[in-house]
């Protein structure tokens, strides 16, 4: 049961807190999922830290090269962002799917990677943009690769409990690069998606220089298609290459069968033309620079 | 321009500021001095024997105020829902349910219940209370509960001997001879369609707060759709005189759509339990999850047609059959299959026809009432079995309905006329929406994403009689200040009837709205009736409220003839003024509107009702009006029609448009009728493409909140066409006939139709979700 | 657990009140507060009835932790109402029949406020964001979507004519 409530005014305050309280208190930013979770007694924690009142942590910023997202940042404040919208589509589209309106207000990207639920729309989108995020303890401050945050289904290697994400980042669009997120959903508004794919490429003239795929829910977290990404290196950009590259997505595309989010048979069966329109969107997008 | 003054009006609703300021009640917002709060234990298992409860920890908690188990509760059998008093004298009413059981009967059902100083101090004794169950096979499906071998479910409880877990009675319904017609058809479709459960999803779960007095007087609000059939149940679980029951609706009720006509799941018994134990009151309101679990759902089920017709598609014959998934409880198990039946046999002039259909016991979560009764079931088989017939025959299936839906005066299987219909300008008026001349034109060779156009027919009723039991009462009083005071026993469950009855109060009477007042929905305040539900309130109790309008009208044109001296017939009220319907007899002095004394002296020409009602209560007299009728039926009449669009790689079904035309005998408020049409067609959108409760093997359900249950948002919502169209049935108050639930009877068999024509394949089983159509598509 | 006291703006004014760590915020207006208008439809955040709104965007209630609550400037259903009389939203919404049993109306109303109050001129997609994530069962939706429609006209006419909205 939450005994306590605090608002530290700065990352290294956030970072003494969890220390002093030896796992007993755990980081909270949006809280759309945790909260949920603390009720269910999916989890319990004594103190909670909240993130909100750091200044540091609200923005969308550009730095060295990078895009750079801070704990705070919201779904609606990244959906409309005109950094993200220019560097990286692919996010904006998902975190305008996630949830609701409301949800979006108070959820945030980082709470979306840290929940490691393998079907979260920004962490999808962020996997194609080669992201990584800076994390702070006690001890420093270290930086760890997006794909690296999985540990399990559902369960991230992020403890929030001494580990505060306080920033993700990815490099800022080039010339000839463009991305895209798609999913299939149930309906149009308050769905997790029942499959979601996202993609970024760099074209060279009339070839793709290189293509990142990605595929979800199909492990913990979002999985490249591997074959695909291979096939798509310098070839011709056509709709038989992005139909090939779909296809061959099915190889990594560990789907379960879901009684909610529909079976196996049904995600491997239209992943194909997923893969396809991501690839179409962003070749779209990186054509338009 | 309409010939009345309110009816026929969009009058703006009279609860339309108390809801948009949030100053209105509803029953999860009261709070009462003391009030402690109930949470309820639920089985995990879908058919169990409590072997031992020990909630021996439970009651030490600090907080806790009132535990009640199987041990404690009241021992009366009962059926939640309003059969209990409404069913027919014809046939055995089926009593299956106690308050709490020594048996479960599907995951959700209740096994203890808390009343504690906090929800959270409810919970935590929960979790105190220690069951051992002996688990007992479970059947889910009701053609598996049929078998022999299947668990038998309520073993000397009126089951029919016909077969086995069948409550009640087989509904039977010949008309002619079957065999003949089929023999005499050239083309035979015969054709079995799967339906799902699906749930209601009112936005205010299911709640109650009872309280009880030092007499021992008992007061519930609820969210119940039925105040007075209610209170009876109550009086019998726990054998009180309803006379020391009240039950009332705060005012306002959050939705209902059928899901408690009669009892809110057990909100009231439970609450009114643990109220009577713990002497305090206790509020009991149904989380999301047990709204889900633990309340009525639809029910699913199978329903097979046979249709046989001449080829130039004269309807020959039609045998339908239906065994409908009634759950663990019968609640309207035995009336709903005999309304799926009766309204689908009367949509069409079809000389013979057969219906055989019944409900079945199983372990799932109990199927009731909800907006449509059976009705929507047997409709999407029916029309897609023309369709199919359409096909079949090479006619255009809005040619093929025209030549054969009912006419008034066509004589069919129901024990009252088909007075009315225009139909036939329904069908015009959708198919010009929806653009049906482009049917078979909407597609180019090799799309991916596919149109079609469907298109769907239907009727129901204006009120639950024969299938139930159906009477109204109201009365009228004229305060001495002139203003009418009007007295109904339905509660308004959103729809609207507080303001639609006292329009057709206020017209009747010729009074000036602002000075009719209505009460309802109480049962203290007002007479008997069966309560909002059955699409009745506008057209059942209506019809009372305009019989004691117009005996009080009546009562004051008597008296005041005796002033003006002329017959009482020559009397009008208008505007709230009574004056000869004639030419005026002569100036009055002042303001124009003069005393009775001055009338009699021929010195002035109108009254006030303020000058008489003040007349007459100072000579001793009131002017009471009665109303007290036994409904006649009428059918109201539907067309809807759908375009769609299939992505045929994906199997997503997209509705571009839905048309539904009506025809409602006479919209007394044309704005909330519009409304009633769109909030059903969505729900039949939904009905059709996404919602859907399943179960897995261990009989949970796996559809439990608004995040997993598919139902459509604001996003998913396409452009909807509503058209009102009358033909004024002189049964019903000013022609009014049913209209609330006659919006999801047709949605999900146009689209269903639609979604054939343009991909060429005909789905038995909705919803048709993206993975079905896909498989479907791809095999 | 301790409470503590925490101090908002609520509908204008400033309010202090002693809430619990572990509460949300929706608790505390309807059973503290006994400020019902703001309703519970599924208390997980994922039907909109419970939407306020929370420093100028609408948020579910039932997900806010109480404590953040905190300096916030929060307007409820109760707050909508001026001086001189019914919000034009509100006005719509009853003149449109936008209003059916009423239960998801105050949410409703208040994601729709949180976007006018922002954009006098939204397109029909805008309106849909807003109140995508307020479920309703009894209208379609259909009306709902002409009231907001209507409702910003009202207000872009009033902001013409000088009005204060």
């Amino acid at each position: 049961m939450v005994q306590n409530y605090v608002f530290p005014a700065t990352v290294s305050e956030a970072v003494t807190v969890l220390s002093t309280n030896r796992g007993k208190a755990r980081i909270i930013a949006g809280g759309t999922d945790l909260m949920l979770e603390l009720q269910d007694g999916k989890n319990t924690c004594d103190v909670l830290v909240d993130l909100t009142q750091i200044a540091e942590l609200k923005n969308i910023t550009e730095e060295n090269g990078f895009i750079r997202i801070g704990a705070s940042v919201t779904h609606a404040q990244a959906a409309k962002s005109e950094l993200v919208l220019k560097h990286a589509p692919a996010l904006a589209q998902a975190c305008r799917k996630v949830g609701s309106l409301q949800i979006r207000n108070m959820g945030t990207i980082i709470g979306n990677i840290v929940t490691g639920n393998p079907a979260a729309d920004a962490a999808v989108a962020l996997a194609c943009l080669e992201t990584t995020a800076e994390i702070t303890t006690q001890e420093g401050m270290q930086t760890m690769p997006l794909e690296d945050m999985y540990a399990g289904v559902c369960l991230s290697c992020i403890d929030s409990c001494c580990q505060v994400v306080t920033h993700v980042r990815f490099p800022v669009k080039q010339k000839g690069q463009g991305s895209a997120y798609l999913r299939m959903e149930q309906r149009k508004a308050l769905a997790l998606p029942m499959l979601a794919v996202s993609a970024m490429v760099e074209l060279d003239g009339d070839a793709f220089k290189w293509a990142r795929v990605l595929i979800a829910p199909v492990g913990a977290g979002p999985q490249h298609a591997l074959d695909a990404e291979e096939f798509l290196k310098g070839a011709p950009l056509t709709s038989a290459t992005m139909a090939e590259a779909g296809q061959l997505a099915r190889n990594q595309a560990m789907f379960r069968s879901s009684a909610i989010r529909g079976s196996k048979e049904y995600r491997m069966g239209v992943l194909p033309v997923f893969i396809e329109r991501v690839l179409q969107a962003a070749v779209e997008d990186a054509r338009k620079a | 321009m309409s010939q009345f003054e309110y009816v026929g009006k969009s009058v703006n609703r009279r609860d339309g500021v108390d809801k948009t300021t949030g100053r209105g009640l509803f029953t999860t917002d009261i709070f009462l001095p003391g009030m402690l709060f109930a949470k309820v234990l639920r089985s995990p298992h879908p058919h169990a024997r409590i072997v031992s409860i020990d909630t021996s920890e439970a009651e030490k908690l600090p907080g806790v105020k009132a535990v009640m188990t199987h041990k404690n509760g009241p021992k009366n059998l009962f059926n939640a829902a309003v059969p209990m008093f409404l069913t027919i004298p014809q046939l055995e009413r089926v009593l299956d349910q106690l308050l709490f059981d020594e048996i479960v009967r599907h995951v959700g059902d209740e096994v203890a219940a808390v009343a504690a100083t906090s929800e959270a101090v409810a919970e935590k004794a929960l979790a105190l209370i220690k069951v051992e169950y002996e688990i007992l096979p479970a059947v889910f499906d009701p053609l598996e509960a049929m078998k022999p071998e299947a668990p038998e479910l309520h073993p000397g409880k009126g089951c029919t001997p016909e077969g086995r877990n069948i409550p009640a009675e087989i509904v039977k319904i010949p008309y002619n001879d079957v065999e003949k017609g089929l023999a005499e058809s050239d083309v035979i479709i015969e054709e079995t369609f799967e339906l799902p459960v699906v749930k209601q999803v009112q936005m205010e779960t299911q709640a109650a707060v009872a309280q009880v007095d030092g007499d021992g007087n008992v007061t519930v609000w609820s969210t119940t759709q039925t105040p007075h059939p209610s209170r009876a149940i109550l009086g019998k679980i726990f054998d009180i005189p309803a006379g020391k029951i009240r039950v009332l609706a705060p005012p306002y009720v959050g939705g209902g759509f059928g899901v408690r006509i009669g009892l809110s799941g057990k909100a009231e018994p439970i609450a009114m339990g643990l109220a009577l134990l713990a002497k305090r009151p206790v509020k009991m309101i149904y989380t999301r999850k047990e709204d889900f679990i633990a309340s009525d759902t639809r029910h699913s089920g199978y329903v097979t047609i046979k249709l046989g017709a001449k080829k130039d598609g004269t309807f020959q014959a039609l045998d339908m059959k239906a065994v409908l998934n009634t759950g663990a409880f019968c609640t309207f198990g035995a009336e709903l299959p005999g309304v799926c039946g009766a309204m689908t046999l009367a949509i069409y002039r079809i000389p013979h026809q057969r219906y055989f259909g019944h409900s079945v016991y199983t372990n799932c979560t109990s199927a009731g009432a909800m907006r449509g009764f059976g009705n929507p079931q047997g409709n999407l088989a029916m029309e897609q079995a023309v369709d199919m017939m359409a096909e079949k025959l090479g006619m255009d299936p809005m040619e093929l309905r025209k030549k054969n839906i009912m006419r008034p005066g066509d004589p069919w299987c129901l024990p009252y006329p088909c007075g009315t219909s225009e139909l036939p300008e329904c069908i015009r008026q959708g198919a010009e929406s929806i653009g049906w001349s482009r049917r078979g034109k909407l597609n180019e060779p090799g799309s991916v994403k596919l149109r079609g156009l469907g298109m769907a027919v239907g009727t129901h009723v204006s009120n639950a009689w024969p299938f139930c039991v159906d009477y109204d009462n109201a009365y009228v009083t004229i305060q001495s200040d002139g203003s009418a005071q009007v007295a109904s026993g339905v509660p308004d469950i959103g729809t609207g009837t507080s303001t639609s009855l006292v329009q057709i109060a206020a017209e009747t009477l010729g009074m000036n709205m602002d000075n009719v007042g209505l009460t309802y929905g109480d049962t203290l305040g007002t007479p008997f009736d069966i309560g909002s539900h059955a699409s009745r309130t506008c057209y059942a109790a209506g019809t009372a409220i305009k019989a004691a309008a117009a005996d009080a009208r009546k009562q004051i044109l008597d008296y005041a003839a005796g002033y003006f001296n002329i017959p009482a017939e020559r009397l009008e009220i208008k505007k709230g003024v009574i004056a000869p319907m004639a030419e005026s007899l002569g100036e009055c002095s002042g303001s124009g509107l003069c005393q009775l004394e001055e009338v009699k002296e021929g010195k002035g020409n109108s009254v006030t009702m303020e000058e008489l009602a003040y007349h007459a209560h100072v000579r001793n007299k009131q002017f009471i009006g009665v109303g007290r009728i036994v409904p006649e039926n009428a059918p109201p009449w539907h067309a809807c029609f759908a375009e769609v669009e299939v992505d045929t790689r994906t199997g997503q079904v997209r509705v571009v448009k839905l048309t539904a035309a009506h025809d409602v005998g006479r919209a007394i408020n044309p704005m909330i009728v519009e409304g009633q049409i769109e909030g059903g067609a969505v729900q039949g959108i939904g009905y059709a493409l996404s919602e859907e409760i399943t179960y897995n093997d261990k009989g949970r359900q796996q559809q439990y909140s608004m995040h997993n249950y598919m139902l459509p948002t604001a996003e998913d919502t396409p452009e909807i066409h509503s058209i009102i169209v009358e033909s004024h049935d002189p049964t019903g108050p000013f022609g009014a006939k049913g209209a609330g639930e006659c919006s999801l009877v047709c949605p999900a068999s146009a689209i269903a139709n639609a979604v054939a024509d343009a991909t060429g394949y005909r789905f038995k089983k909705i919803p048709m979700t993206p993975e079905r159509v896909f498989k479907a598509l791809n095999s | 657990m301790p409470n503590q006291i925490i101090s908002f703006r609520l509908n204008g004014e400033v309010i202090e009140i002693a809430v619990s760590p572990a509460e949300m915020l929706l608790d505390v207006l309807r059973e503290k507060m006994h400020l019902t208008g703001t309703k519970r439809g599924c208390g997980k955040g994922e039907c909109g009835a419970c939407t306020i709104i929370f420093n100028g965007k609408a948020m579910n209630a039932c997900l806010i932790p109480a404590m953040r609550a905190q300096g916030a400037d929060i307007q409820t259903i109760e707050g909508v109402e001026g001086e001189g009389g019914l919000h034009p939203l509100q006005q719509s919404f009853i003149d449109k029949g936008a209003v059916q049993c009423g239960f998801c109306t105050p949410g409703m109303i208040m994601s729709a406020k949180a976007l006018l109050d922002k954009n006098k001129s939204p397109s029909k997609d805008q309106i849909r964001e807003a109140v995508g994530g307020n479920i309703c069962r009894c209208t379609g939706y259909v009306k709902i979507e002409e009231a907001v429609e209507d409702a910003a006209r009202n207000l872009r006419a009033n902001a013409v004519k000088g009005g204060d909205l």
